[in-house]
This record gives C-alpha cells, sequence and structure tokens, in this order.
C-alpha cells in the first residue's frame, strides 16, 4: 500500500503546555476519526477518570478521507470521556478544521493533562511550520463569535478555528465545541453532543488555530483512480434525489407526520406548530431577507447548511438544522421558528449543544418553573448560563441535571444524555440504538426511521445502522452523503493502492464499537446501563387508538452487542444520522 | 400490475410492507391505490394542495420524474413506482 504516508499525531500535555509530534502508526492507516478516538482513548485515557480532571484525553481527528479531493469528507470528529455519560464520547462536526489537519499531514491532536492554574487560558497552533501552545488568557470568558472575529484579525486568512464558548469554560457539561464553516469562518457548527466542550474548557483550551496556508489537497496512491471515482461518485450524487438541498430543517413536516416531533417534554409526539417551524419558512426567508444554502466546509457536495438572517437581512445563524427546531422549538412548545434561531445563536454563542439544552429547558418548563412557549425567558436564560446561576448551571449540565435541579420526574435520557428529536416509541429500533449505542442516546449514532419494521428486526437493524454509521464517521464523509460501506471501501482502495474487502470494512466498524462498549465496561456500565428512562415506557405517543411506549424486551436490546453475520445489506444500506 | 415501492419511514402506514402491486394508469392513481389499501398513506406523499410533498421525490424504473409531472406520468403494468423521503437529524 502507498498513498498518503509520513502523517503525525500531535501531543499536547497542557500540564506543561508541551507538544510533541509524533509518527502516526502505519497500521492505524484506516483509522481517522471516530475510530482513531477509540483507539486512543482505550489505550491512553483512565476510563474510570475524572471526565473534568486531568487524566481525561482529549482527541480531534480528521477522517481517513480528509483532506483528499473525495466529496464531503472533511469532517472532523471530538473525542473524551463524557462528563455527560461517563462513558466514551465522539461527537462529528463540519466545518473546516478537520480538512486543514488532514491537509498538513496530521491525523490528530491528542490533548492530555492540565493547567496547575485553571483561570489561564491557552491556544494550539497549528501550521505548515510547527505546533506550539501559546497563551490566550485575552480571550478568556469570550463568546463564540466574538472570538472568532478577534482571531480573523489575529491570523492569516487561511486559517480555521476549533473553539470553547464560555460554557466550556465554565465546565458545563452540555457544553458543545465549535469549528468554523467555510465561507464565513463563523463558530457555527458544533460538535454538540456528550459534553466535550466541557472538556475542551477543563484543559485550559480556548482554541486551537489551524492554518494550512498553501498545503495542497492529500493525494491517493493511483491518482487517476481515485480522481475517476471522485467525479463519478459526485456526479452519480447530483443526478439523484438531493434529499438534503433545502437542510435537514425541511423534513419538520415529516416527522411530525410520524408523531415524531415531541412536543412539551415529549408527552405528545406531533406540535400544533409544526407548520411555524417547518425548514420551509426558512428557505422562503431567502427571498426577501436573503440567506442561502452553502457547504459548511470545502468540498461539500451536499449543501445542507442554511445561512439564516434577520428580519433586517442580516447575518443570524447558521446552521438551524431539525434537532434544534424540534429540541429548542417543539419540545419547549416555542412557536415560531424565528426564536428558535435566535436562540440556536446564543447556543452558538456559549458553546451549548442545542439538543441537550432544550431537552433541559423542557424539563424545567414541564416542572412549571418556566411557562410553555416563553421564548423571551428562554433566551434570558441561555444568556444566563455562564454567569454560573443555580438555574443557569442545572440547564447548562443538561437534562438529567435540570431533572435534579427541579425534582421533575420526566427526564427523557438514555446514559445521562437527553434523548434527540427521533422518538424512541413510534421508532423502537432507533430506541434501540439508543439504548446500546456507546454514546447513550445519540441519532447520529444509528437512526433507523422505520416504524413498520418487525420487532424481529430490530437488534439486526440497530447492530447494521450502528457499523454503518461508524466507520462513515471514521472516514471523514458527511453522514448527510449517505455513503454506504461499498463506497467507502473503494474510496480507501483508491487512496491507499489495495482492495479494501467486505469483511474487512465490517470488521473494522465492529472493532470500533467493540472498544467503544470495552472502555465503558471499565469505566463501571452493566447491561443495566442499557435502557432508556421509565418514562418512555409510560407516556405514549401516536394517532388516537395506536398509541405506542417503547417497551422492547431486554434481550432484543442485548443482541445488538453480539456480531451477527453480515448480510448485503450491510454493505449496501446508507449511513443513517 | 405496477408496484409500488415504500420507503422506510412510511412503512409504519404499510404495515410493514415494502412494496404493494397496485392497480393504476399514472402515478397519483398509484398512490392512491396503496392509500385504499392503507388509509393514511397518499398524504404522506401528496399535500393538501395536490402536489407532491416537498420532502418526496419520486422515481419510475429508478428514473426520477420531473418536479410538477409527476403524478401524471403514465405507469404501465410493469412499472415501478419508487417513493424517496428525506430523513435526517442534523
Ligand atoms: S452535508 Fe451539510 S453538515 Fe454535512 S458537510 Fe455538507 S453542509 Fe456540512
Amino acid at each position: 500500500m502507498s498513498g498518503p504516508s509520513g502523517d503525525k499525531l500531535i501531543y499536547v500535555d497542557m500540564n506543561d503546555q508541551s507538544v510533541d509530534i509524533r509518527d502516526f502508526p502505519e497500521q492505524w492507516k484506516l483509522l481517522g476519526g471516530r475510530g482513531l478516538s477509540a483507539k486512543i482513548l482505550l489505550a491512553e485515557c483512565d476510563p474510570s477518570c475524572d471526565p473534568l480532571g486531568p487524566d481525561n484525553v482529549l482527541v480531534m481527528a480528521g477522517g481517513v478521507l480528509g483532506g483528499t479531493a473525495a466529496p464531503t469528507s472533511g469532517r472532523i470528529s471530538i473525542g473524551g470521556k463524557s462528563p455527560l455519560t461517563g462513558g466514551i464520547k465522539e461527537a462529528s462536526s463540519g466545518g473546516q478544521p478537520g480538512q486543514h489537519l488532514m491537509k498538513l499531514g496530521y491525523r490528530g491532536i491528542v490533548v492530555k493533562g492540565q493547567p496547575a492554574d485553571a483561570e489561564k487560558r491557552y491556544a494550539l497552533e497549528v501550521t505548515g511550520d510547527g505546533v506550539k501552545v501559546v497563551a490566550a488568557d485575552d480571550h478568556k470568558g469570550k463568546w463564540n463569535y466574538a472570538l472568532c472575529e478577534d482571531l480573523h484579525g489575529q491570523y492569516p486568512a487561511t486559517a480555521s478555528f476549533i473553539t470553547c464558548g464560555p460554557a466550556g469554560e465554565a465546565r458545563l457539561t452540555g457544553a458543545s465545541v465549535a469549528t468554523t464553516d467555510q465561507d464565513n469562518r463563523y463558530p457555527a457548527r458544533h460538535a454538540g453532543r456528550g459534553g466535550l466542550g466541557a472538556v475542551m474548557g477543563s484543559k485550559g483550551l480556548k482554541y486551537v488555530a489551524v492554518d494550512p496556508g498553501k498545503a495542497s489537497v492529500r493525494q491517493a496512491s493511483d491518482r487517476e483512480a481515485f480522481g475517476a471515482l471522485c467525479k463519478s461518485y459526485t456526479k452519480g450524487y447530483l443526478a439523484g434525489g438531493q434529499m438534503f438541498k433545502t437542510g435537514t430543517a425541511s423534513i419538520v413536516p415529516v416527522a411530525n407526520m410520524l408523531h415524531t416531533f415531541p412536543y412539551k417534554n415529549r408527552v405528545e409526539g406531533q406540535s400544533p406548530d409544526a407548520a411555524n417551524l417547518d425548514g420551509a419558512r426558512i428557505v422562503e426567508s431567502f427571498e426577501s431577507r436573503g440567506g442561502m444554502m452553502h457547504n459548511c466546509m470545502t468540498g461539500c457536495i451536499v449543501k445542507c447548511s442554511n445561512v439564516v438572517n434577520d428580519a433586517k437581512g442580516e447575518y443570524k445563524t447558521s446552521a438551524l438544522e431539525f434537532e434544534t427546531l424540534t429540541l429548542l422549538g417543539a419540545t419547549c412548545a416555542v412557536a415560531s421558528w424565528e426564536d428558535v434561531a435566535d436562540m440556536d445563536r446564543l447556543c452558538d454563542e456559549m458553546g451549548l449543544d442545542t439538543i441537550e439544552t432544550g431537552a433541559a429547558i423542557a424539563v424545567l418548563m414541564d416542572a412549571g418553573q418556566m411557562e410553555w412557549g416563553d421564548a423571551d425567558a428562554m433566551r434570558k436564560l441561555i444568556a444566563e448560563i455562564p454567569e454560573g446561576t443555580d438555574r443557569g448551571n442545572a440547564v447548562g449540565n443538561g437534562a438529567v441535571a435540570t431533572g435534579k435541579f427541579t425534582g421533575h420526574h420526566r427526564v427523557p435520557e438514555a446514559k445521562g444524555q437527553a434523548i434527540p428529536a427521533w422518538d424512541p416509541r413510534p421508532l423502537k429500533a432507533t430506541g434501540v440504538s439508543y439504548c446500546t449505542s456507546p454514546m447513550g442516546a445519540d441519532h447520529t449514532a444509528g437512526l433507523i426511521v422505520n416504524p413498520g419494521l418487525a420487532p424481529d428486526q430490530f437488534a439486526w437493524e440497530s447492530q447494521k445502522v450502528q457499523i454503518i454509521n461508524t466507520v462513515c464517521d471514521s472516514s471523514g464523509f458527511c453522514q448527510f452523503l449517505q455513503p454506504n460501506l461499498d463506497d467507502i471501501r473503494a474510496f480507501y482502495g483508491a487512496l491507499y493502492g489495495e482492495e479494501v474487502s467486505r469483511e474487512a470494512i465490517h470488521d473494522q466498524g465492529w472493532q470500533v464499537l467493540e472498544d467503544e462498549w470495552e472502555f465503558n465496561r471499565q469505566a463501571g456500565f452493566t447491561p443495566a446501563d442499557d435502557k432508556l428512562a421509565d418514562c418512555m415506557g409510560q407516556d405514549a405517543v401516536g394517532a388516537e387508538g395506536a398509541k405506542v411506549v417503547f417497551d422492547v424486551p431486554a434481550e432484543t436490546i442485548q443482541a445488538v452487542f453480539k456480531r451477527m453475520p453480515a448480510q448485503e445489506e450491510l454493505f449496501t444500506g446508507r449511513a443513517s444520522g | 400490475m405496477p408496484k409500488v415501492v415504500i420507503p422506510p419511514p412510511y412503512r409504519g402506514s404499510t404495515e410493514g410492507n415494502t412494496q404493494v402491486e397496485v392497480d393504476g394508469v399514472n402515478v397519483a392513481q398509484c398512490l392512491e391505490a396503496v392509500d385504499q389499501r392503507y388509509p393514511g398513506f397518499f398524504p404522506l406523499v401528496v399535500d393538501d394542495d395536490g402536489s407532491v410533498q416537498r420532502f418526496v421525490k419520486l422515481f419510475v424504473n429508478g428514473e426520477q420524474l420531473d418536479a410538477g409531472e409527476e403524478l401524471h406520468t403514465a405507469i404501465s403494468a410493469e412499472d415501478e413506482v419508487e417513493i424517496l423521503a428525506a430523513i435526517a437529524g442534523g
């Protein structure tokens, strides 16, 4: 095998702010993103450590195809022990830093330790000339947009940034890690789930600047074959349905019809405000306000990301996604997409996961501590989160913390993480993924939108999609491109000039899951943790006369942990998150 | 008989069936025929104004149908009508 060679890993020790550049092991060449993060964490992070202490390890890794000409392949995975779930976590983000790191030949950044002085802030600078940690005290406490505006003045126009907002600095466990997008270089893309922003904050790392300068695209071993594959794949994609051309927000009506657009802390599966929260309203607003669909990273052919302007035609936020419209919108009984756009911007400013924050506020409202649908009160609350008020701390620490703060019983979660929009009651196989994924309740780990699936298929479907998504999140491809395993192994084969068999790609996906489950076992998880919150088995949703709860038996759930023989659809089924 | 291939998100409405054989000479009739067997199916594909839902794309024998013309497209006995529905999180 040839292909890209000489790759490196950046090790950063925040105890003394030293940097060590190590060779990337040859035998890991098909490990990237989520898979690379899992490998490093299982080997180098004590699973029983305090996730906000010095022994946690924060990984930032591009995918195997990152930095190449493969379409939509430059995602970055952020990994670590999650302070929210207590288990392993990987959260993927678009934007430019993944592409830039890979173009420079850095397969990942591994951050260990913690500065002795928790008040200090640092930055990591990565360029073609080297890597160093510098002081960043001047940027302490800055909201993400103001921070990036300042960084644009401080670094060349070619640089991109990975940033920690005030919520991460406050070590709140609902905190996200932001990455800057490709055109405006706004911190609008987030590795949202699992509180990894708090891990970044706990390491005193305010931002990472990656400047590729004039670094060129990574070349494949067989340039001609790789180039031809990129061309034919792109052509095939553009000739197809292009289902996300108007953004994920445009699926609100179908989710509502399927009773998976949860309302008022999930006591109902449909929102009466679905028409006002529909992404179609956002697309309609482009005509009078400007705004557009764009690609959050270079080379993306899906372009699912909306740029949302306010009534004056000024930039408000990007991207306003289906999950955000559901959790900060419908579950809190907020009736307008414009209010959700405000809150999306605020969450991006603070560095907060919109799913966890929306779910936490819905718990607060359900507990009677805020009026349903009170968007003004929500805006105020999100802005106060980094100030450390009791209520702000509770919401910033997520749905479970808010349940404890209010004493409220209904907290829809799995392994401590709030359930995303896709509801495990009508979509029971997705519920099986939430129970068994090493990531807790995370739709990107294994979404199965098939309400008609027979119960004897739940375990296989969940295992299958978890393997596909794991490989996708290791490749650098965005899940919205919906590649299948045959596509991914074709790209890997052309990149390194050697065929990757179906068996090998199956093994790889399964091994990543095994590594992650093993990390969780060592962190103290047992089969008793492979479940959803009780309310999902009690509060029914669905059409009158056909209401459903999550009632999948434990033996079906446990079957996911045993490797099943591959079926054809493992290789032809598409990533789905 | 023409076949209508049901996308996974809509299989709840067809009791898990992945495809349905129907009588119909155009796409609209085929979809209505599915709805007759499985009431509630048609609105998943066609909105109240009689247009194909924004989040749905229709194909016949693998060829995507032109926007606005989909429902009138003629269908013969051997044809396969496929429905794609956008589904993702984000
Ligand atoms: S498909 Fe959407 S989220 Fe994915 S990289 Fe492209 S614009 Fe970003």
